[in-house]
């Protein structure tokens, strides 16, 4: 009896112990408890007294959005007052959108509905979108601005440059930089800012607006800090100025993956090429599936992205990616794309003005010129400068902005390669439904071809078909002289592979011929009119029969 | 009923002899009454909500230009009529009837609510019917891009205007 | 006159009012406060909740060792699960869309939620623990014999809707690890296709597609199955499983209270209080009465060996309850429930791993679906079922590892149980199966011939062979119930500690790759 009642009086003690514990866990010890209550004594006592320790969220049902964030951020919630400078407790930078109509989670990722610090920020395990770090939170604009407009790279940095020449940030700030003079006087309002300007639009006046204070200046910052500048700079300037929209970095690092070909390969909402995996949602990665074996540091999807940028294939095993040789600046810039490749669905009302336009009005989120189509699409293969390219391991990638190419090349063969591609090999199809370019931008691309090259197609009187010849000597004069490079089967090698249905149904006779009548100068493709050290020369009837071999892979499955 | 506490019980009738200051039982069953109690009190924290799953009570909304004065303009999905007044300021006034909740109607006189029949002028006053108070005013503000917020949450004295 | 009336009647309200306390507590224990063996009696006879137990009990029933109060470990965790279950139900919403969202507020907003979620899940796995273990314990002490062979039954599909319960709850979170998990618990239940397959019924009788179509409503694991998870386990599995307890305590009392060795009043110590002869008086309640229907006249029986339930039993079991709650809430302290990533149909969990308690079906059904998942498991449950229909001896009722055989026949059972096991697995981890050896193995064979029915049989062997030697129904019981627990324990360690992804052998969670 005695030890039936010690067991009931133990486990009883023990029990009001336990529960003790889970009232001062539930109650006193949880972070955004004791986060408030510091909050609390840093607030004047009036203020402080009407302030109360509770649960805070800001709930937008339109995004699916239950943000309790602002339950230890105390300084960002409704009503409440921020306590400037402090690391937890301040208010937030000024942005373009109020966080309490959009909540937090939906620009910076983590966990809304936490409440605990490794909860929220999303560094505890289970949770797939952790927050994006400190340096990459604008990247959380590509959540919602999926096709955000940008323009040419080069342009960009002309534009940038321009600002930094006419020390524009003297007056005006810039991305919190500069504005540190008052125009007027040091008393009077500061010039506007210029982080949002493309965003918020400008007068078109505005360089005569400025000439014309100048003008009228006596002395002072007006009459001696503006230039007068010529249209071109206008123009950069003013492209500059457009591409502020209030998302620093974003804009500068969707020109850097534009300018790198990455979308030669990858596929980003719909458009691009299909050899390397669509990167829509690269950005929305899960770390927790990410391969992190041998990689040094943390494991974070930025780490995992700028490795892999590094060496694609010591991140990925059997990676067909090449190894690019990007330097540290651009490794964190395309990091900071891929982070922004985030796309959350939500409805149309609440769609930006880009998204809208490019997925309901069909614009580009690329500027449509021939430079940033062909570094966009192009360039990782071919060469910046259409030089064509080798990376380690890989087989040549044809030079296309050869002349000697583009004076046989018609233009309807140069369209055709485009649209349709080289099936079976690496190069795309850029078609409208396969790789998504238009018709207008491929036109474009081979006219800027053309611009690369510097050359016109000759003209050429006959048919395409025009060659009657015998194939079957042809088939040896072949193994002698084309097949170490281009393949016995024609299935290519450090040459084009020559038995591509696309190649042999748009390339004339008279291409054909004169290819390998005039090589290609600059490549490895020797002229056969000439003998050279490996071999012979050959004559015009005997490339013709080499021509009617390679035409009977039509025929022939 | 009283028992002979002395004497050995000699059927089930007698009461037993139980030690009546039986410290140890007591305190056992005490403690564990008290474990029950504070459990109980755990239990019934659980159904009080700490957050309410309700969107923010600040909305914002583009009021017309033209908006002729004393034209109530309603926002949708919103219990709040806005208008302006002659000056072109602005100021919002619940539709939540102070009686007992319902939806009042907007007429051009000003409010009528279909439940228990309480009427209201056009600022909010109580005309008729059992409404205690008159409706409620919310805090109008102008953003800067001219729209304008208004904040259930806040309730300002009757006639405050903004603008 | 009629002020003259009024009066006393006022006076007499007051009166009653004042009364009041006195009064309700007089109708509330209507045999006055329980002070002697007689209005103790009353008071447990007279109330609703205690009067599942008989009024007194047996000194050895009152024994640690008896039972080490298992049963009542179970009852305490389901109760606390009940109560931490409704409670959840204030916040709980079974839609796909929002059943996550809601868990994740209860974990992270609903005051004392997260508390009360872990206690629901602790509790949860006390109760598989507990109901095991208690039917361990009734089977060791030979207790399910004559005349508790029902109650025996009655246990055993409590033990099953124990499982149900636990297994329809893994669903609701609706994250990775429930959908993966239920994934699984569904294809298990469509496994006997393995064998209509086999023998192309399946066009004509599709007993594993209908059992998926029932369970789930559909063919994935969507909203209908989650609904269907949830009117089942906050409804129909906690409804049945109350009847059936109230049949399986209403058994306890009729059967005799629990069962002890027949010379148990000779072995327990003697009694500190002089004991009171077998009713010396008249029968007054309804159980004098049926101790006359059991044979036993008044006055003729030898002392009884009892005390009154009020209070030694009831010290006992709140002592148990309390200790069952005391377990739970340390465990709730320590230890969070998990709650992975929102459900993804589209991402498998690998290993996606079914609860604990069927880890051991796991690892059989990866051997053979229908085997592992229906096979066996229905083999087991029919021959626990039919024990105490085929042990009909005497020996040893309420002793620990009572029989022929005993104690040492259950350590060389373990032996035999554990090492079996082990060997089979560890020759089918090193050297594969019969799919591996002849990848055109046709898939019957495997359904008859892999390790799970392999097992099985040596298990079914070894105790035939200790019935013979023992010449006892018991020994051979013994055996294979004992072979059957090491196996179900060696199976759920092999597939909780060493299956990792793909269900491949590692030594250690620490090796899966990836991780």
């Amino acid at each position: 009896m005695k030890r039936r009642k010690h067991l009931l009086l133990w486990t009883s003690l023990g029990t009001l112990v336990l529960l003790g514990w889970a009232i001062y866990e539930e109650h006193f010890s949880q972070e955004w408890r004791l986060l408030q209550d510091q909050y609390r004594m840093r607030l004047e006592p009036a203020a402080a007294r009407s302030f109360a320790v509770q649960l805070r969220q800001i709930v937008v049902p339109a995004l699916n959005t239950t943000d309790r964030c602002v339950s230890c951020h105390v300084g960002m919630a409704a009503g409440e007052t921020p306590i400037e400078g402090h690391p937890v407790f301040g208010s937030h930078p000024p942005v373009a959108h109020d966080p309490s109509e959009f909540g937090c989670t939906v620009c910076h990722g983590g966990q809304g509905r936490a409440t605990r610090i490794a909860d929220a920020h999303g560094t505890a395990p289970f949770w797939p979108q952790p927050m994006l770090p400190r340096g990459f939170a604008y990247a959380g604009c590509g959540s919602c601005h999926t096709h955000l407009a940008v323009t040419n790279l080069d342009q960009l940095e002309r534009g940038r440059s321009l600002v930094e020449r006419f020390d524009c940030l003297r007056c005006h700030e810039l991305e919190g930089r500069g504005g540190t003079t008052r125009p007027f006087q040091a008393t009077g309002p500061p010039a506007p800012d210029l982080s949002a300007v493309g965003a918020r639009g400008f007068s078109p006046g505005w360089h005569d607006q400025h000439l014309e204070r100048s003008r009228d200046a006596a002395d002072g910052y007006w009459k001696d800090s503006i230039t007068v500048l010529d249209v071109g700079q206008r123009r950069d300037l003013e492209t500059f100025l457009r591409s502020r929209a209030g998302a620093p970095g974003l804009v500068e690092s969707k020109a850097l993956f534009h300018s790198q070909g990455c979308r030669g390969c990858h596929k980003v909402n719909a458009v691009g090429g299909d050899d390397g995996p669509d990167l829509s949602l690269a950005g929305q990665k899960d770390p927790a599936l990410l391969d992190f074996s041998g990689l040094p540091g943390e494991r974070s999807l930025p780490e995992w992205l700028r490795e892999h940028f590094r060496a694609p294939a010591k991140v990925v095993a059997g990676s067909q990616m090449p190894y690019l040789g990007l330097d540290d600046e651009q490794i964190e810039g395309l990091t900071f794309y891929m982070l922004s490749l985030r796309r959350t669905s939500f409805p149309e009302a609440y769609w930006p003005p880009d998204r809208v336009r490019a997925q309901l009005l069909g614009e580009r989120d690329f500027s449509a010129d021939g430079a940033t189509l062909y570094g966009t699409f192009c360039a990782a293969c071919h060469g910046p400068r259409g030089q064509g390219m080798r990376y380690p391991g890989t087989s040549a990638f044809p030079a296309v902005a050869n002349p000697d190419f583009l004076e046989l090349a018609s233009d309807e063969f140069l369209l055709t390669a485009i649209r349709r591609g080289r099936p079976g090999r690496r190069m795309p199809a850029w078609g409208e439904t396969e790789g998504g370019l238009t018709e207008t931008e491929i036109l474009t691309l081979a006219s800027y071809l053309r611009r690369l090259g510097g050359r016109e197609p000759e003209p050429d009187g006959q048919p395409a078909r025009w060659v009657r010849a015998e194939a079957e000597s042809g088939g040896a004069l072949y193994a002698q002289n084309c097949a170490s490079c281009h393949g016995v089967e024609g299935q290519g090698g450090e040459g084009t592979a020559l038995r591509n249905p696309v190649l042999l149904e748009s390339a004339s006779d008279t291409y054909l011929t004169e290819t390998i009548w005039r090589g290609r100068r600059g490549t490895t493709m020797p002229a056969f009119s000439e003998a050279s050290t490996i071999h012979r020369s050959l004559t015009r009837p005997e490339i013709e029969s080499i021509v009617a071999f390679i035409r009977s892979w039509e025929t022939r499955p | 009923m009283t028992h002979p506490e002395s004497t050995q019980p000699t059927s089930r009738l007698d009461p037993e002899r139980v030690p009546r200051r039986d410290f140890l039982g007591l305190a056992a069953l005490w403690s564990s009454l008290a474990a029950g109690f504070v459990a109980l009190l755990g239990i019934l924290r659980l159904p009080k909500a700490a957050v309410l799953p309700a969107p923010s009570r600040k909305f914002r909304v583009e009021v017309p230009e033209s908006l002729a004065p004393g034209v109530p303009f309603e926002p949708a999905g919103r219990n709040v009529t806005l208008f302006r007044d002659q000056q072109g300021s602005v100021y919002a006034i619940s539709k939540v009837c102070t009686h007992l909740g319902c939806i009042v109607r907007t007429d051009p006189a000003g409010f009528h609510c279909p439940c228990h029949g309480s009427n209201f002028d056009s600022l909010g006053e109580v005309l008729k019917g059992p409404a205690p108070a008159p409706l409620a005013w919310f805090a109008v503000q102008r953003a800067s891009d001219g729209t304008w917020i208004v904040n259930e949450g806040q309730t300002v004295p009757q006639g405050t205007k903004e603008g | 006159m009629a002020t003259a009336e009024c009066r006393p009647a006022l006076a007499r309200f007051w009166a009653n009012l004042k009364a009041v306390p006195a009064l309700f507590r007089a109708s509330a224990f209507r045999a006055g406060s329980p002070v002697s063996d007689r209005s103790r009696s009353s008071f447990v006879f007279g109330n609703v909740f205690l009067h599942l137990h008989s009024v007194r009990v047996h000194r050895w029933t009152l024994r640690w060792a008896t039972t080490w109060g298992l049963g009542l470990i179970t009852l305490a965790a389901f109760l606390i699960a009940l109560l931490t279950g409704i409670l959840l139900m204030f916040y709980y919403k079974p839609y796909p869309a929002v059943a996550y969202d809601s868990i994740k507020d209860i974990h992270f907003v609903v005051p004392t939620g997260r508390f009360i979620r872990n206690i629901h899940r602790w509790s949860a796995n006390l109760m598989v623990v507990a109901v095991i273990l208690h039917m361990a314990r009734v089977f060791y002490t030979a207790s399910y014999r004559r005349p508790r062979e029902f109650n025996w039954v009655v246990g055993m599909v409590l033990l099953v809707l124990t499982l149900g319960l636990s297994f329809t709850g893994y669903l609701l979170p609706w994250d990775q690890l429930a959908y993966w998990a239920i994934t699984i618990g569904a294809n298990i239940a469509q496994s006997p296709r393995e064998v209509t397959d086999a023998l192309g019924l399946t066009a004509w009788f599709d007993l594993g597609g209908l059992q998926k179509l029932l369970l789930l409503g559909s063919d994935e694991v969507g909203e209908e199955a989650l609904i269907r998870f949830y009117l089942l386990h906050v409804m129909i599995l906690p409804i049945a499983l109350l009847m059936l307890l109230a049949v399986h305590f209403w058994r306890i009392r009729k059967d005799g209270g629990l069962a002890r060795p027949e010379d148990a009043d000779g072995r327990l110590p003697a009694p500190a209080r002089r004991l009171f002869p077998v009713f010396t008086q008249l029968p007054q309640k309804t159980y004098h009465l049926a101790a006359l229907v059991r044979g036993r006249t008044p006055a003729m029986g030898p002392p009884e060996n009892t005390l009154p339930s009020l209070p030694h039993l009831f010290y006992a079991e709140a002592g148990v309850l309390m200790l069952s709650v005391f377990i739970c809430l340390l465990l709730a302290l320590l230890s969070d429930a998990p709650l992975k990533e929102l459900a993804n149909p589209a991402v498998p969990e690998n290993p996606a791993k079914a609860p604990w308690y069927f880890l051991g079906l796991q690892e059989l059904v990866s051997h053979s679906a229908f085997m592992g998942g229906v096979g066996i498991p229905a083999l087991v449950m029919i021959g626990l079922g039919l024990i105490p229909f085929l042990d009909r001896e005497e020996r040893g009722t309420g002793d620990w590892f009572g029989g022929p055989g005993g104690a040492s026949l259950v350590v060389r059972a373990t032996a035999f149980g554990l090492g079996a096991c082990i060997l089979l697995e560890a020759f089918t981890i090193r050297f594969g199966w019969l799919r591996q050896w002849w990848p055109e193995v046709p898939q019957l064979a495997i359904t008859v011939a892999n390790p799970g029915t392999l097992l099985a049989l040596a298990y079914a062997w070894y105790s035939l062979w200790v019935m013979r030697r023992f010449d006892s129904t018991r020994a051979g019981a013994l055996a294979l119930f004992t072979c059957f627990l090491c196996g179900f324990v060696v199976l759920t360690v092999i597939g909780y500690h060493f299956r990792g992804p793909n269900w491949d052998f590692y030594w250690s969670p620490s090796q899966w790759p990836g991780h």
